[in-house]
């Protein structure tokens, strides 16, 4: 009697075996669950020069406020380090002595319309055009990290038309 | 002697323009990765290389690593987090298993891909047919 029990026993092991192992391996096989733990990194090169010319290095789109402002801020640096703001595909309304700024994009101030006083920003100077590319320098030193959104801003009205969050390239 | 100077002068200075004109590539459209489930951030940005081939380069890249995962193109504006394409029967284009979870990758996108229709840049996880995190792209 102990004997038999004992048999069956051994045999139920091996049917577990038999069945709990396969289960295993395809529950590990689709979740991979050691993933989890394993990073692969990669670092390939850009397969083109990146070298010489200016590079970008933050971008981001606007998005209108008070008025319809659509297109693309882009801050470029430049070999010598010297850093300026390209407007790309950009247009914007017209406007009592709209300027274009830097500020920072979690400003309260960019929310509502404000009188400049409250933005804390950093002025690039007038609006070139309405409509088209164009070019701004950066004063030197401008610390991109504070100032991360660029606001086209109307000084006659105190209105923000419209803020493009930068974003690494 | 001058002479040969100027000339070799001058060919050395075009072969210069020449490479560098090569090797320009120009960024088309670029978009940031959204993806809190599985916490995917980056850019992603399809250039036109000089030669016209179109290519994917990822920067800034990090997702969780995970079973059979691709990068697709799909034909959407965006795609939600953890979006299932099978079921919502968005159109994909395969454009390679993904190199690494973390890092700067780049994949070769097809000649003559509509990139008015693939619009957005999608990390999917083929096992689940779950999206892992979407980049919508915008123009640059």
């Amino acid at each position: 009697m102990t004997i038999h029990a004992s048999t069956w026993l051994v045999r139920r092991k091996w049917i577990l075996a038999a069945v709990g192992l396969p289960v295993l391996v395809a529950l590990w096989w689709a979740f991979r669950p050691e993933k989890l733990w394993i990073n692969e990194k990669v670092n390939e090169a850009a397969p083109f020069d990146t070298t010489g010319g200016p590079q970008p290095i933050l971008t981001g789109r606007f998005e209108g406020k008070s008025q319809q402002t659509s297109g693309r801020a882009t801050i470029y640096q430049k070999p010598g380090r010297e850093e300026y703001l390209r407007l790309s595909d950009f247009t914007t309304s017209n406007g009592g002595d709209v300027h274009v700024l830097l500020a920072r994009s979690g400003d309260q101030s960019l929310a509502q319309d404000a009188s400049k006083g409250d933005l804390d920003s950093v002025d690039l100077g007038s609006l070139k055009g309405i409509q088209g590319d164009q070019d701004y320098d950066l004063p030197r030193a401008t610390d991109l990290n504070k100032y991360d959104a660029v606001v086209v801003y109307s000084e006659q009205s105190h209105a923000v038309f419209g803020v493009a969050k930068l974003e690494p390239f | 002697m001058f002479r040969t100077i100027q000339i070799a002068g001058a060919l050395a200075m075009l072969t210069c323009v020449t490479g560098f004109g090569q090797e320009k590539a120009q960024p088309l459209e670029t978009g940031t990765f959204h993806g809190k489930v599985h916490n995917t951030s980056g850019r992603a940005t399809i250039y036109k290389e000089a030669d016209g081939r179109l290519l994917l380069r990822l920067t800034n890249f990090k997702t969780s690593n995970g079973p059979d995962v691709h990068v697709v193109l799909i034909a959407a504006k965006d795609a939600d987090d953890d979006a299932n394409f099978l079921k919502s029967s968005t159109e994909k284009l395969e454009l390679g298993a993904l190199k690494g979870n973390e890092g700067d990758q780049n994949y070769d996108i097809p000649a003559g891909t509509d990139l008015k229709k693939f619009q957005t840049v999608s990390i999917y996880c083929e096992r689940f047919n779950a999206n892992f995190g979407a980049a919508p792209l915008q123009k640059f």
